[in-house]
């Protein structure tokens, strides 16, 4: 039975730093949710305080209806998948996995019956017997989540459970998890650094820094609408271009910029002012070279150079001139992404026309 | 863990150490500073002013001064040879560099004498007259056996920090252009100094306040044994007191100095391994080079052993004037674990040690867990009271746990109790004071390795326990035990070696024949005239074997080299 899990002011310093300051999460049952954010932003922290091993020095935690700030650990019926997987050296996989079984006083048969299902489900049969030093990182991974798994916890949490696999099998986990998950109808929370794997797996993406949220939304949400210049700058990669606001209406916002005057058809901020200093978002994947369709808003002049080539796309920097004289070295400096390449410039520049359009153009208010 | 838990666990330690380790030392140093009840310098004074107390005082320092510089000169070379090269045997030459270890110098002190005195073995081999080898030089004989007796302790320190050392300095200092011998000196010794401080610092101590090894070799112009020889005027005279203050400060500030000097300087490596370093196999003339080193070490370290089980093979009065013993007999083993005093003092021994060291694993986890797994304040501060014991010499607690009982026992309440002058009078039984003793000594061992163990186990493995629902002490019984095993028997193998051989609590607190334990009865047999020397030989081989299986068993039993069990 998939339970939610609520914080409200959630609090926890440690010494002069607040690691976690003030955070309210609203996760729903049974869905798959991610605490994402830069080292030390207080993630781990607040998915301890999910566990039990922090105790918050404010604000309470529920899960389902159940208020558990103040119990201990083992109260909490959560299953969590540690960073380094935890796995006892000195017992078995299955002694391992049957041992939250045990501890809930489960009958013999039936803990046989549910480590084998368990062992099963990740693929870990025929490595029953083995201690964990026997395993590679993949197969410990798999039987700490089948530890985690075997009791039926009201949630799950995750504890950036692929850090340590090599690449390939960091993607084959991913969907692993989540296939799991979904499965099992189960509400987990997942820490990560890694905001591939956030966007790939999770429902929803909570963005923290410095033990703040900064934005909770579904993936693609975060990715097209960040609030912030931290979230925007945080996912994925931007080019920040200063401006000023010149005319908006409900659906557009023009701001003048050093290179011309740019259009955004994106929801703009709330509060917006003629004569506001803004800045935009422009994505490098948003930009186009030569041949704007008929209509096309945001059209610019600028040079190639410095591409870099990857095949099946290239990385380009453009110098877009700027129209006040005074601006740095005179020209705005944009990095673009250009899939199926035709323009490249390793050494010289080639002239372009750059283009894009209104609706990818985030208008952010600092 | 939970902060009141630990709350607890503080609070009760601060109360067995006020009772069990400050209480002693607060009435030592309270006899040495207070007449009536007036705090005064007289007595202390009067120590420096007395010519005999000076010397004594003099000759103490100038012994454990030697005792230290002679055994760093032994296991320097020793640990870097060991650290450096492959050569065949080494894992045996490593081992019986350790064997001193089995033996208290004292009992050492036996064979010693039969070698080396007027009469022994040199002299006979030589055809010397009656020349006394020791004679004045009994102070040098002093420092020679305790140098041999404790250089392990100072070997297992440097191996310990020369192991610690990223070859990958060595590596950078040769690519730069240095070698051989300024190598040593400019990267290899300033890296390990704070191994060669911390074993110096005790070695220092123990030399400094040894009492077995001077009374069996008859040197008395040392504080240690004139503390103990004014041991019968404990009620009246303030001077032993104040002597034993005056060792005390010594003792304590020397601790204190290394602790400032390389306390927080534990230079840390920046990696752990870079370049896995392979230790070089030595070929020819370098075999031997680096062998012999070793064998002249072992061949005299375990000199004074072989002499013990020599003594403790001869007829009674047979090895006189001869290179070996006339008659050979295995009487005196017979004899020796017959005769009343022997046999109760197994058992003593045993008793004592067995109930010093249960107190110590239960202790010891307990002071372990808080200091590792706690985040309450002053937990450095319970880490820091646990290692004290090593800071003071085992001469000023025995000294100090005599004050007490006598203390005690003139308390009206306690003198008309047969019960509690029981308990509190050594004079009737020191069972209570000999375990409390050895207990306190030797808990520093058990909480290193406890705390050893504690942070080589990942907390998140305890969690992982917590998290599906093990209660805390289910944790620590399926988890976290099972996993610091190995850590608890190797530090609880050496209490208890250690307190099998413990020497000055021995002496000083078992006072009645029925409750001496083997180092008092070796001790009282050495002073009989006639057969004495060879059963006490005799015991006192009774008492490596015991030892050496043990220590081996566990080892065994642990699948470890047997060095790894002796890193203090």
């Amino acid at each position: 039975m998939a339970v939610g899990i609520k914080t409200n002011n959630l609090v926890k310093v440690f010494g002069e730093t607040r690691a976690v300051d003030g955070v309210d999460l609203d996760i729903q049952p049974g869905e798959i949710f991610f605490l994402l954010g830069p080292s030390g932003c207080g993630k781990t922290t607040l998915l301890r305080c999910l566990a039990g091993f922090n105790v918050p020095d404010d604000g309470t935690v529920h899960i389902g209806d159940r208020d558990v700030t103040k119990l201990a650990p083992h109260e909490r019926d959560t299953g969590m998948v540690f960073q380094s997987y935890a796995l006892w050296p000195h017992m078995s996989v299955v002694q391992n996995v049957a041992f939250g079984l045990e501890m809930r006083k489960i009958s013999k048969d039936e803990i046989k019956k549910r480590v084998g299902e368990a062992l099963e489900m990740v693929q870990m049969t025929d490595r029953a017997t083995f201690k964990p030093n026997q395993l590679s990182g993949g197969q410990q991974q798999r039987v700490a989540l089948a530890r985690a798994l075997v009791i039926h916890p009201k949630c799950l949490l995750l504890d950036e459970p692929l850090s340590n696999l090599d690449a390939k099998l960091r993607l084959e986990m991913r969907t692993e998890i989540r296939r799991i998950c979904k499965e099992a109808g189960l509400t987990a929370v997942y820490v990560t650094h890694d905001q591939k794997e956030a966007l790939s797996v999770a429902d929803r993406i909570a963005i923290l820094s410095d033990g703040k949220l900064q934005q909770v939304d579904v993936p693609e949400g975060l990715y097209r609408k960040p609030v912030s210049r931290f979230v925007a700058d945080f996912i994925g990669e931007t080019n920040f271009v200063k401006g000023e606001v010149t005319l908006f209406d409900e659906a557009s916002v023009n701001v003048r910029t050093p290179m011309g005057t740019v259009i955004s058809s994106q929801s703009p901020p709330e509060r917006l002012e003629l004569g506001q200093e803004v800045t935009l978002s422009i994505r490098p994947e948003i930009l186009y070279f030569n041949d704007p369709p008929s209509g096309s808003l945001n059209i610019f002049n600028g040079a190639v150079h410095d591409s870099v080539y990857l095949g099946e796309m290239a990385q380009h920097q453009v110098k877009v001139p700027a129209l006040d004289s005074g601006y740095a070295d005179g020209f705005v400096r944009l990095k673009a992404f250009d899939l199926n390449p035709k323009i490249v410039a390793r050494e010289g520049s080639a002239e372009v026309q750059l283009w894009f359009a209104p609706e990818d153009v985030v208008v952010l208010a600092k | 863990m939970r902060r009141s838990s630990a709350w607890t666990i503080f609070g009760i330690s601060l109360v067995i150490f006020g009772v069990g380790f400050l209480l002693p030392l607060f009435r030592v140093v309270g006899g040495g500073f207070f007449a009536d009840g007036h705090f005064t310098l007289q007595f202390i004074q009067a120590v420096f002013k007395d010519a005999i107390y000076r010397e004594g005082l003099f000759n103490s320092v100038m012994l454990g001064l030697g005792t230290t510089f002679l055994a760093t000169c032994i296991s320097l070379p020793l640990a870097w040879l060991a650290n450096r090269y492959r050569f065949p045997l080494k894992s045996v030459f490593t081992a019986l560099v350790l064997v001193p270890m089995i033996l208290p110098p004292f009992v050492g002190a036996i064979g010693f004498q039969q070698i080396f005195g007027q009469y022994g073995v040199i002299n006979a081999a030589l055809n010397l007259g009656p020349i006394d080898w020791l004679g004045n030089g009994r102070y040098f004989g002093v420092i020679l056996l305790q140098a041999l007796a404790l250089y392990p302790i100072m070997y297992l320190n440097v191996a310990a920090a020369l192991a610690n050392i990223d070859h990958a300095m060595d590596e950078a200092a040769s690519n730069l252009g240095c070698s051989g011998f300024t190598k040593f000196r400019r990267i290899t010794l300033p890296l390990i100094m704070p191994g060669v401080f911390a074993g110096g610092t005790i070695i220092f101590i123990w030399s400094f306040t040894e009492l077995g090894t001077p009374l069996i070799m008859n040197y008395s112009r040392c504080a240690s044994v004139q503390v103990y020889d004014a041991l019968k005027e404990i009620q009246s005279d303030p001077f032993p007191y104040a002597l034993v203050t005056v060792m005390l400060v010594v003792s304590v500030g020397l601790y204190c100095l290394s602790k400032f000097l390389f306390g927080r300087q534990n230079y840390a490596m920046t990696s752990k391994a870079t370049t896995t370093f392979k230790e070089e196999t030595t070929k020819g003339w370098k075999t031997v080079a680096v062998m012999a080193p070793f064998i002249v070490v072992i061949f005299f370290a375990l000199l004074p052993h072989f002499g013990v089980i020599l003594t403790s093979l001869s007829v009674p009065g047979s090895w006189y004037q001869s290179v070996f013993p006339q008659d050979i007999t295995g009487a005196n083993y017979i004899e020796a674990l017959g005769h009343d005093m022997t046999v109760s003092s197994i058992k003593n021994s045993l008793t004592f040690s067995v109930l010093a060291v249960a107190f110590n694993i239960i202790f010891g986890i307990a002071i372990a867990f808080v200091v590792v797994r706690s985040d309450i304040r002053f937990r450095g501060l319970l880490d820091a009271l646990a290692m004290l014991p090593l800071a003071v010499p085992g001469l000023v607690m025995a000294f100090g746990y005599l004050a007490v009982s006598s203390w005690l026992s003139n308390l009206d309440g306690v003198k008309n109790s047969p019960f509690l002058l029981g308990l509190c009078d050594v004079k009737t039984n020191p069972t209570l004071f000999l375990v409390v003793a050895y207990s306190m000594r030797r808990l520093p061992y058990m909480v290193r390795s406890a705390v050893a163990g504690l942070q080589q186990t990942s907390v998140t493995l305890e969690e992982a326990a917590a998290n599906l629902g093990a209660p805390p002490l289910v944790t620590i019984k399926r988890v976290t035990m099972p996993l610091i095993t190995a850590n608890l028997i190797a530090g609880a193998l050496l209490a208890f070696a250690f307190s099998m051989l413990e020497v000055s609590d021995s002496l000083m607190l078992a006072q009645r024949a029925e409750f001496y334990p083997i180092t008092k009865t070796i001790y009282e047999l050495f002073q009989l005239i006639g057969t004495g020397k060879y059963l006490a030989s005799a015991l006192g081989v009774w008492a490596m074997l015991f030892l050496a299986v043990t220590i081996i068993g566990a080892s065994l039993l642990l699948g470890k080299k047997m060095g790894a069990l002796f890193r203090v």
